[in-house]
């Protein structure tokens, strides 16, 4: 169970040993990163020490275009805790990049009831703290 | 490879005690109280003392802060066992709880075995926290920053089911209405004022396509079983052991971006290795325990077990098939909708009333001629899946 005061706080990321190219990319130069499997092709999101279709280590980040559309979505009207509570109603989106992979994000810059499937979106880069940069999408 | 030719669990172990302390809004009771509670009742109805129990298997309760919750509620009840474990696959742990205990008294971990669940989601927590507590089991990288509700990643789910298959917010909201005419003849429901069609739409969005009365309670309560060996049943004199008949699991994704397919999910898998063990498939069942976290999720289950062909789930509510005289009465407590969900108990309660059909002690709600049931559970935004098929006797 956390604590009240920590449920007032938007939950952020904490990057690890898989994962701290990936959100310095995002920071430091506003590209989302995509894994590619040099052995077998595989390109995957989120990033990991292993590609995840043939196991191979051999893994090379390569920026995504940062385009795809909406496969699916949900406006939230009630909020996940309070610390979401000022936000609502928001689109949670599940965006198939065109690259291939899919990832949650949610939709900025828009109405969140007018977020329909296969909408194209465009990458939105926003500072969530000092250290941590969020992907985000909107209309493209 | 064929399950004939293999050793299984099916048959061999039987469920002989069951017990469920009072739900809905019960404050100032513990988790642990709510469990031991049920487990008493359990142990009653099994006839035996506290002190044959030799296996422990829980969930995690939210509302208790222990890290082995199993553990504890045998020194608050006063069992040292020697085989016990805190399970985890969050929605899904009940049936693997069945499932394991099975295994457990046939591969001679232990001989009997209490299987117990018990949360305050309802008055030990704050609806705030409640709801942020069960979001907290989403990604802390790449998906909790989002405000991704774990509710939300079964709408969109739903949601593309809809737009795949057509399936309409009126068929939701049928599965739940259903399930309330249910619960109108179980004692000690949590909702027990009859809904329309027009009611669930008109109840308010939470997150889209789900309206309130598409999401599961918030509930306190706790269930408890006991189970052991076929032999043992016998040599006990039960009166109506229930045999656990098949069990399967199926484990496809951890991130919700990750679900191989968004519509159809691990029940597809975890059914069928639970129907071969059985030598059953789903024509067979009497009745079901679906997992109702909300109304699209029985949609789509109802279709991966095999009740109706995938993308007919909708009709197939429409037209009745998982109420009374339709192919598969199912959550005829009412269900999470309806009856109670504290968080693990829920599951349990759908083996307690398919245990209660199958022992034909449901009164008016009783499925006429009821032999063989279905469970299946399932967990985190369908990461998690888990099906036990239960039978009586005749069925072995
Ligand atoms: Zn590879």
């Amino acid at each position: 169970m956390i604590s009240m005061e920590e449920a007032m706080k938007k939950p952020l990321p904490t990057p690890d040993g898989d994962s701290a190219a990936f959100w310095k990319g995002l920071h430091t130069e506003g590209k989302l990163l995509l894994q590619h499997c040099r052995k077998c092709g595989h390109i995957q999101y989120y990033q990991q020490g292993y590609c995840r279709q043939c196991g191979a280590e051999d893994l090379e980040h390569r920026p995504a275009s940062g385009r795809g559309k909406v496969y699916s979505f949900s406006v939230v009207y009630r909020a996940p805790g309070p610390a979401f509570k000022g936000d609502t109603p928001y689109a949670v989106v599940l965006v198939q990049l065109d690259e291939g992979p899919r990832m949650i994000s949610s939709m900025v810059d828009c109405d969140p009831e007018k977020v329909a499937f296969d909408m194209p979106v465009q990458l939105v880069c926003r500072k969530a703290a000092d250290d941590i940069t969020l992907p985000f999408f909107k209309p493209l | 490879m064929s399950s004939k030719s293999k050793e299984t669990i099916r048959g061999k172990a039987a469920v002989i005690g069951i017990g469920m302390s009072p739900v809905g809004q019960v404050p100032g009771k513990s988790p642990l109280w709510l469990a031991a509670n049920a487990a008493n009742k359990a142990l009653a109805d099994a006839g035996i003392g506290r002190d044959q129990v030799d296996g422990v298997l829980c969930g995690h309760a939210f509302a208790a802060p222990f890290h082995r919750f199993s553990v504890a509620l045998s020194e608050y009840m006063g069992i040292r066992p020697t085989f016990s474990n805190t399970l985890q696959v969050s929605g899904a742990t009940a049936a693997t709880m069945f499932n394991i205990a099975a295994a457990a008294v046939n591969g001679g971990l232990a001989e009997t075995v209490l299987i117990a669940g018990g949360d305050s989601l309802l008055t030990g927590m704050t609806p705030d926290m409640a709801l942020r507590s069960m979001t907290e089991s989403r990604d802390q990288q790449y998906e909790m920053p989002f405000g991704i509700p774990v509710s939300n990643t079964f709408a969109m789910t739903a949601h593309r089911h809809m737009k795949d298959y057509g399936t309409t917010a009126e068929q939701l909201a049928m599965v739940a209405v259903t399930q309330r005419n249910h619960a109108l003849r179980t004692p000690g429901a949590q909702m027990t004022k009859p809904i329309t069609v027009e009611d669930v739409l008109n109840s308010g969005l939470v997150t889209t396509p789900y309206h309130k009365l598409d999401c599961s309670l918030i509930s306190d309560g706790g269930a408890a079983f006991i189970v052991t060996s076929a032999e043992r049943a016998k040599s006990l004199g039960i009166k109506k052991p229930i045999y656990i008949m098949g069990g399967g699991e199926c484990y496809t994704h951890e991130h919700i971006f990750l679900m191989p397919s968004v519509t159809t999910t691990g029940a597809v898998q975890s059914s069928k290795l639970a129907y071969d063990m059985a030598g059953y498939g789903p024509k067979d069942i009497d009745v079901a325990g679906v997992y109702d976290c909300f109304t699209g999720t029985v949609i789509m289950v109802l279709e991966d077990l095999g009740f109706c062909p995938k993308g007919e789930g909708g009709r197939f509510v429409q037209d009745g098939g998982m109420t009374y005289g339709g192919a598969v009465p199912c959550n005829t407590n009412g269900g999470l909708l309806s009856f109670a969900h504290p968080g693990i108990p829920g599951a349990l309660f759908h083996f307690h009333e398919v245990i209660s059909q199958l022992r034909g002690e449901c009164g008016q709600r009783q499925v006429a001629g009821a032999e063989l049931g279905l469970v299946h559970n399932l967990g985190a935004g369908f990461a998690t899946a888990a099906t036990t098929i239960l039978g009586t006797e005749n069925t072995l």
